[in-house]
């Protein structure tokens, strides 16, 4: 809240899942790859195969190029983008878990020397030795899991945390074990359909053996994560599993990314059985890439889910997505938000605009843009929304746009009521004047129902999960601030609307 | 000065005392610093030596990069693994000030992974993917080097720019003025200098070990080429440190002076460790192996001595902003001694694996 605000074109909430969704995919292989190479390196030595070992061999070296480099190297950058587009939130985790994040510093030490060393002693010591190394390798990158799970898994279930402040409380929160699992199931599949590529470099008759013995792992690492994926699921606070779950989700595309994820899975499955199980022979590099993404995608699916259900928080019941802290909304309401970020105060002056300007970026701009990503313009009523509401001609879309601006304020009410409700569409041409006081009373309206969602986590203990159910916007920040700003976020609000919005077939945006 | 434009500290407090905190800083940021040298230094010199050569494979320079290259493939991969514990140790003293300069820089700071990114895999290239000879071999050295020297820039913009809080209004406006400070570029040559001159002295010591086992004339042109780069860069680095302090602002300069013996301590003992470092130097025509180690050894003690000087100069940058707060501490001692343990057994591992590595070689059927 009191940090300067970055805003990459983009949004940075999409910023940072193009980096995330990357490292997570290659760091998982990084950790399962170390467990199927030692295994593969095992096999050969034991079995006397030297095919497994070339397995190894060639998969140390995509794992030397994708983990030691990329993996490393986006690691630090979840770092660096999420200490950009939320600095607050980065703090907060590192001043509660930074002797976790500490050990697993220990556990990346072990692992990135293990990797290094384990390439390069190829035909130059013992096998005995050498497999001591793949294994020592292994141990370094599944402790590094166990450990950062802990972290990610308390952002969203913090559990008895948010009661005792404790270490343990926290690391060891509802979602930590359906967490491990889910994730040793993905680092499987991970590893298998990257090592797949290594394996089609085999001679010819060796490939079908090579193939079986990754589908296997493959099937068994995605059966793995569905398991740990419904644990985790059934895990989840009510209120967020209300948000993509039941009947009527809160958030459709939540509930559409976790369809996507699960039907991904079941992909990933099927392929696993049909092309590496059942006809290995028939495996070419372009059903590789098949195979691949489709692992990608339930995998991509899940972290975007997990980052999603998280909403409105950053750490749930402590931090919101824009950096402001539960405890902070009285001070906030009291104070003014200006108050407590001198970066907006500074930028703000004295105009009413300018000042709702700077509420907007402090409280809004983590998540919506002015007009890229969650853009305002799509999200503020126009007179093209009511003309629609109001014409008979065009039901359809009259559905749509009640669904999508009216539904979470009027309830209980339809969309052939509210058109009822307006003046009709000459009405409106005729005098946009009292149509644009309509517009603005609906946005003041909606900051009014942010606002006052503020009482209700105000009230709550401070020490457990806030219930959620019977608020206009759950997945929403409350708003914070003295109604002198909230009066001023109208303002700016009102402005990016421009003149074109109140008149009705001027495309209205 | 813009006194409100400083983020409150964190609300939850810090799991142990600072003292904990700055010594874990200092010491993981020397090890870092061990790689970084190598990663940056090494990559500069061997792209000049490269091009000096002229592509002839047999040359001792080009030798000497392919070398270096071989060393980097692992001293890049270490430097960012070690980067991250002094990253996180700052982050918690220090989070106030650095999250605030990263934001103000923005794309400059997020650049600093694409450089990385684009520096490391240039670096495979030319390892992995270039021929021995020829212009495309130099062109992805030189691209290495360039990105690993964006890098270096871009550290020390966020390290001025975090330490000058009066400094912020402005940045936020034009994040390049921090390339206007007067001890930007030579706080950056005096990091760029030590690079080379540290990554030198290891391809010269390494040169003569390999002697001892073959090809003495072109270790022995790689020890004699590497140690002339030690001695200039050292000569340079002195005239640099001076040219440094001079330009560091009066409050900075004046509690270097008057620090006391916690200060003077390091200063001293990194300053008399480079003018020790320049007579040895100067007085070695022919470098030989026990001489060399020696200068290694004293090599890596200024540069501990200047990693604690570095850390104190940033303390006395913030010294009028830090006064302002308290840091709150709830010491939770379980936890860091589980890391103590973890740590100790954890290199401990390490190093029983690479003993088991070094003493258990192989060839032919019997190895792996």
């Amino acid at each position: 809240m009191d940090y300067p605000v970055w805003n990459p074109v983009m949004g940075g909430g999409v910023l940072m899942a193009l980096v995330a969704v990357t490292h997570v995919i290659v760091s998982h292989f990084a950790v399962g790859g170390g467990l199927l190479i030692a295994v593969a390196e095992t096999v050969g030595v034991r079995r006397r195969d030297p095919e497994y070992r070339e397995l190894a061999r060639r998969s140390s070296l995509v794992l030397i190029l994708f983990s030691t480099v990329f993996g490393a190297i986006s690691g630090v950058g979840i770092w660096v983008t999420a200490g950009l587009i939320a600095p607050a939130a980065i703090s907060a985790l590192i001043h509660t878990y930074v002797w976790a994040w500490a050990v697993e510093w220990v556990f990346f030490i072990l692992e990135i020397v293990a990797a290094l060393v384990y390439y390069t002693t190829w035909d130059r010591i013992s096998k005995g030795a050498h497999l001591l190394v793949g294994w020592l390798y292994f141990v370094g990158a599944y402790g590094s899991l166990v450990v950062i799970n802990g972290i990610i898994a308390f952002m969203l279930t913090p559990g008895k945390w948010l009661e005792t402040h404790r270490f343990w409380d926290g690391f060891f929160n509802p979602t930590y074990w359906p967490g491990v699992v889910l994730r040793s199931g993905i680092v499987l599949m991970m590893a298998a359909v990257f090592m797949v590529f290594p394996a089609l470099k085999a001679r010819a008759g060796a490939r079908p053996r090579l193939l079986r013995f990754l589908g296997w792992w493959l099937a068994a690492g995605t059966l793995l994560a569905y398991g740990g994926f419904r644990w985790w699921e059934a895990n989840l606070l009510p209120t967020t599993r209300r948000l993509f779950l039941g009947a009527s989700p809160l958030l459709p595309k939540l509930a559409a990314t976790r369809h996507f994820t699960l039907w991904s899975m079941a992909a990933t499955l099927a392929l696993a059985l049909v092309l590496l199980l059942g006809l290995p022979r028939r495996m070419r590099a372009a059903l590789a890439v098949i195979v691949a993404l489709a692992a990608f995608s339930s995998f991509a699916g899940f972290e975007r889910l997990r980052e999603g259900v998280r909403k409105p928080f950053l750490i749930q019941g402590y931090m919101f997505a824009n950096g402001l802290r539960v405890g902070q909304i009285s001070e906030a309401n009291e104070r003014g938000v200006l108050a407590l970020s001198g970066w907006a105060a500074h930028r703000a002056g004295e105009d009413p605009v300018s000042v709702g300007r700077q509420v907007f970026v402090t409280e809004c701009s983590a998540c919506h843009t002015v007009d890229g990503y969650q853009a305002m313009g799509r999200v503020l009523p126009t007179a093209d929304d009511l003309a629609a509401l109001v014409t008979a001609a065009r039901p359809t879309d009259a559905r749509k746009v009640f669904a999508a601006q009216c539904v979470r304020c009027h309830r209980d009410s339809s969309a052939s009521e509210m058109a009822e409700s307006l003046p009709t569409a000459q009405e409106m041409r005729d005098d946009p004047e009292s149509i644009q006081d309509l517009l603005a009373g609906m946005v003041e309206g909606t900051l009014d129902q942010l606002h006052e969602m503020g009482d209700v986590y105000v009230q709550a203990s401070g020490t457990q999960p806030v219930d959620t159910t019977a608020m206009s916007h759950p997945y929403m920040p409350p708003l914070a601030g003295t109604p002198a700003e909230m009066e001023a976020l109208a303002a700016y609000l009102e402005g990016l609307q421009g003149p074109a919005a109140f008149e009705p077939g001027n495309g209205g945006r | 000065m813009l006194p409100n434009l400083i983020p409150a500290p964190d609300a939850i407090p810090m799991p142990g005392p600072a003292w904990l905190f700055q010594f874990l800083l200092v010491f993981t940021f020397f090890l870092h610093l061990i790689f970084v040298n190598l990663a940056l230094g090494g990559t500069l010199l061997a792209a000049v030596a490269r091009v000096a050569s002229g592509g002839r494979a047999h040359d001792p320079r080009s030798v000497l990069a392919s070398r270096m290259v071989a060393i980097n493939g692992y001293g890049v991969s270490l430097a960012i693994t070690t980067g991250v514990a002094p990253l996180l140790f700052m982050q918690v003293l220090y989070g106030q000030y650095f999250y605030t300069a990263t934001i103000l820089l923005g794309w400059i700071w997020f650049g600093l992974l694409v450089a990385l990114m684009i520096g490391y895999y240039a670096l495979y290239l030319y390892k992995f993917r270039s021929a021995p000879e020829g212009a495309p071999a130099t062109l992805w050295l030189v691209l290495s080097a360039l990105m690993f020297l964006a890098v270096a820039m871009v550290q020390v913009m966020v390290s001025l720019l975090h330490a000058q809080p009066g400094r912020w209004a402005a940045a936020m406006e034009r994040p390049w003025v921090m390339l206007a400070d007067p001890t930007f570029f030579p706080r950056l040559a005096h990091f760029v200098l030590a690079a080379v001159g540290f990554s030198a002295l290891v391809v010269c010591w390494w040169a003569l070990r390999q002697a001892r086992r073959g090809g003495a004339a072109v270790e022995t042109g790689i020890a004699a080429y590497a140690w002339k780069w030690v001695m200039w860069a050292i000569v340079l680095q002195i005239a640099d440190g001076a040219l440094l302090m001079s330009l560091s602002p009066h409050g900075v300069l004046s509690g270097l002076m008057r620090g006391g013996a916690a200060v003077h301590l390091p200063l001293t003992l990194g300053i008399v460790a480079g003018l020790v470092l320049l007579v040895l130097l100067v007085r070695v025509r022919t470098p030989a192996p026990g001489r060399v180690t020696a200068v290694l050894l004293l090599y890596l003690a200024s540069m501990a001595a200047m990693t604690v000087t570095r850390h104190q100069v940033r303390a006395l940058y913030l010294r009028e902003a830090t006064a302002r707060f308290q840091l709150p501490q709830a010491p939770e001692w379980g936890i860091f001694l589980l890391f103590a343990v973890l740590l100790a057994a954890g290199l401990a591992t390490v190093a029983w694996m690479v003993h088991r590595v070094l003493t258990s070689p192989a060839a032919g059927e019997d190895a792996a």
